[in-house]
């Protein structure tokens, strides 16, 4: 068809090049989100194997908030409430940092997990070879920990990945919004909505084979 | 701050937004049925000694899992457009999301058909039981026991999800948090009260749960 | 125990946010100079008023006028495209200092932001398919109508409905950009959707969404649009009001009009009533 008004255009390299610039968007705020999430998710996760009776209530009942309000009202609600306050950001970092939150609220349980998989005896007997506290954790914890929930890890890891489109309802210009963009100018919904698919199958997938095939390889 | 709060306009929504809330729980509701129902044969699927089921519910279950919600929802409302399939928003967010849960179930159906070790299908298939009740009255109570809990978490999951469906034109609690948005423009208030409501009905669910759990299971450990 | 818990780390965090909050920030006009730089929220899926050119650069009547004020001013023009619902948000978070996003005057929206004077006019107007049986306004009572969320033409449209047809069977869908509309109209999903003229001329000529043509003219009256901006930024606003004034003037605004709508630019004084 012919297009008579400059306004639509088919689609084109140019569009191909906007599609990959907000992929890469993509990818940076879900991996910044994930790295803050995942160190804020340990620290919390600690707190919650480790801390006493109201460190554990007041971190687990604040991180319930986060796991039982819809992400895409999360970042709404906390892009409203910073402009109002007067302290209006870019919708990457407002993005960032509900993601990291998110993410961090998901990676705490892992955490958890994680540390009581460790076995008391084990640590017992760390401590009776003289290792300190920390030392227990950096040597005994972490890599038996670790061992033990890197597959849920990845698990979230890849959820925030794929839950990052969300942040297109704030206006941060990532993939999915891009692809909203092109399906207006072009009317190819079907094909774009092909490939922006395509990229995250492409991206998650691989990864959560692999996280599978670490699981396997660990545990025999 | 130079911001002034104004509460009156949410009071006056909140019966529509409670209405709107009976949506989300529909649309939930059903989903998982559906969701679950599928992801069962799913999970038989995968194990199925056949290549053809095997292969099509292996690659239902990855685009589900490796596909984010979001593009499910604007393919099966957008996407299918193109082919003359014109879904409304309630059957497009229903069908993405029950496409989403069935994934997620299948994976955790797995999970808890292989906690259950082969000799107890043995032992009930040599005692005389047919392969029917062999899945009634030994496998299917074990594995409900395994599932129950992530097939709860599964249903708050979708509860959250539904959310979207305000993406896709779907009054839900979060579409019609948008519209009386769009009208009055107290983005802060309304979300900061939709986001209580979530809460609650997640609450209200895990309790619930929580306590049909208690009768199901109880005594038998 | 977990409720009182949780009601005291909010309202740790609540008493945290309100301490952190800063008095006021500059005039907002102190602020666009100081940046050295306007960023003007724009609707870019509404042709002819904005949209994305074949290179996915912002472009449009709204665009245009959005880069001339900048030349005015001597400042960069950064152009932030958002949905209609987005608009006065923006403003709000203060991503933008001024939404150029053909914006109807409507005493709602005052509410909550400030406009300047007008300068642009538009009616409303249905887009139906070219072998629709509907032409006349009272044919859309029965029919299943589609327009975006939070448009002018979507509230009046809502309101017209429940004033003049409350027991009409027709159905109203929203969607989240005007493209949506379009697209729902030429896929079938609704009989007709509501927008505006120019827009409507433009979706036609484009023949992109198949065939389609324009209905009958809704009965809302003319569609006056301003600028919008904070409300309470009275200088900047007073600087907006000189900038339309003196780019119609000197006929800059008739050389954007012409440039992508073609004609003459409609009056945009109202008769018998002073601003």
């Amino acid at each position: 068809m012919n297009s008579a008004g400059s306004a639509f255009t088919n689609l084109s390299w140019v569009d191909l090049i906007f599609l990959g610039e907000a992929a890469i968007r993509t990818l940076q705020i879900s991996i910044v989100s994930i790295f803050f999430g995942t160190v804020i998710g340990i620290i919390l996760g600690w707190m919650l194997a480790a801390g006493n009776v109201f460190v554990r209530i007041a971190v687990s009942s604040i991180l319930d908030v986060f796991r039982s309000v819809p992400l895409i009202i999360q970042l709404i609600l906390f892009d409203s409430f910073v402009s109002i306050a007067g302290y209006p950001m870019p919708a990457f970092w407002s993005g960032t940092i509900v993601l990291s939150v998110y993410c961090a609220a998901l990676v705490a349980m892992v955490a958890r997990a994680g540390i009581e998989a460790v076995s008391p005896n084990l640590r017992r007997a760390a401590r009776s070879l003289g290792m300190g506290y920390w030392q227990d954790l950096r040597y005994i914890v972490w890599p038996v920990g670790l061992r033990a929930v890197f597959p849920s890890w990845i698990g979230v890891a890849l959820s925030v990945l794929k839950d990052s489109a969300l942040v297109s309802a704030i206006g941060y210009l990532e993939l999915m919004r891009a692809s909203q963009i092109l399906t207006t100018k072009t009317q190819e919904s079907f094909k774009i909505m092909l490939l922006i698919g395509l990229f995250y199958f492409l991206m998650s997938y691989p990864i959560s084979k692999a996280g599978e095939f670490v699981e396997k390889k660990w545990q025999s | 701050m130079d911001y002034q709060f104004l509460w009156p306009p949410v009071i006056k929504a909140l019966p529509k937004l409670l209405d709107a809330a009976l949506l989300t729980m529909q649309v939930s509701v059903i989903s998982m049925i559906f969701g679950l129902s599928i992801g069962l044969l799913l999970s038989f699927g995968r194990r199925s000694k056949y290549f053809i089921p095997r292969t099509l519910s292996s690659i239902w279950v990855e685009i589900a899992r490796n596909t984010p919600v979001l593009f499910q929802i604007f393919f099966c409302y957008w996407g299918l457009g193109e082919f003359g399939i014109f879904l409304s928003s309630f059957v497009a967010v229903v069908t993405a999301l029950s496409f989403n849960t069935a994934g997620y179930m299948a994976e955790t159906f797995r999970g808890g058909f292989n906690a259950i070790p082969d000799t107890q299908l043995n032992a009930a298939r040599s005692l005389g039981m047919s392969f029917f009740q062999t899945q009634r009255y030994i496998i299917v109570p074990q594995v409900l026991r395994v599932i129950y809990y992530p097939m709860t978490n599964q249903f708050i999951w979708v509860i959250l999800m539904s959310s979207l469906g305000m993406l896709a034109g779907l009054r839900e609690l979060t579409g019609e948090t948008q519209y009386f948005n769009s009208r009055t423009f107290r983005t802060f208030e309304f979300f900061a009260a939709t986001a209580v409501i979530y809460y609650i009905i997640a609450k209200l669910v895990m309790l619930g749960a929580r306590l049909l759990g208690w009768r199901l299971f109880r005594g038998q450990s | 125990m977990k409720s009182w818990s949780l009601i005291g780390a909010a309202a740790t965090l609540a008493f945290g946010m309100s301490t952190l909050v800063a008095p006021a920030a500059a005039d907002k006009l102190d602020d666009v100079l100081g940046s050295g730089k306007i960023r003007c929220a724009v609707v870019l899926d509404f042709p002819p008023m904005g949209y994305r050119d074949a290179d996915n650069n912002p472009a449009g009547m709204d665009v245009e006028i959005c880069k001339d004020l900048a030349n005015a001013m001597g400042v960069e023009a950064e152009v932030v495209g958002v949905t209609w619902a987005e608009r006065i948000p923006s403003l709000i978070s203060g991503k933008t200092d001024v939404a150029i996003a053909s914006s109807s005057d409507t005493l709602e929206r005052a509410k909550t932001v400030g406009f300047s004077i007008p300068y642009m006019v538009f009616q409303f107007q249905a887009l139906i398919p070219a072998d629709s049986k509907i032409s006349t306004w009272e044919d859309l009572k029965n029919a299943h109508v589609g327009a975006a969320i939070g448009t002018t033409y979507e509230s009046s449209f809502t309101d017209y409905k429940a004033a003049n047809w409350p027991d009409a069977p027709g159905k109203l869908s929203t969607y989240q950009s005007e493209t949506e509309t379009f697209m729902a109209v030429s896929q079938g999903r609704v009989d007709a959707v509501i927008s505006t003229d120019t827009a409507i001329a433009n979706v036609i000529a484009s023949g992109k969404y198949g065939d389609l043509k324009a209905g009958p003219i809704a009965p809302f009256g003319a569609d006056i649009v301003g600028f919008m901006t904070l409300r309470k930024e009275y200088g900047w606003i007073n600087y907006l009001n000189l900038y339309i004034n003196r780019a119609n003037r000197s006929g800059r605004m008739q050389e954007i009009y012409s440039e992508y709508i073609g004609g003459d630019m409609p009056d945009l004084t109202s008769s018998g009533v002073y601003y």
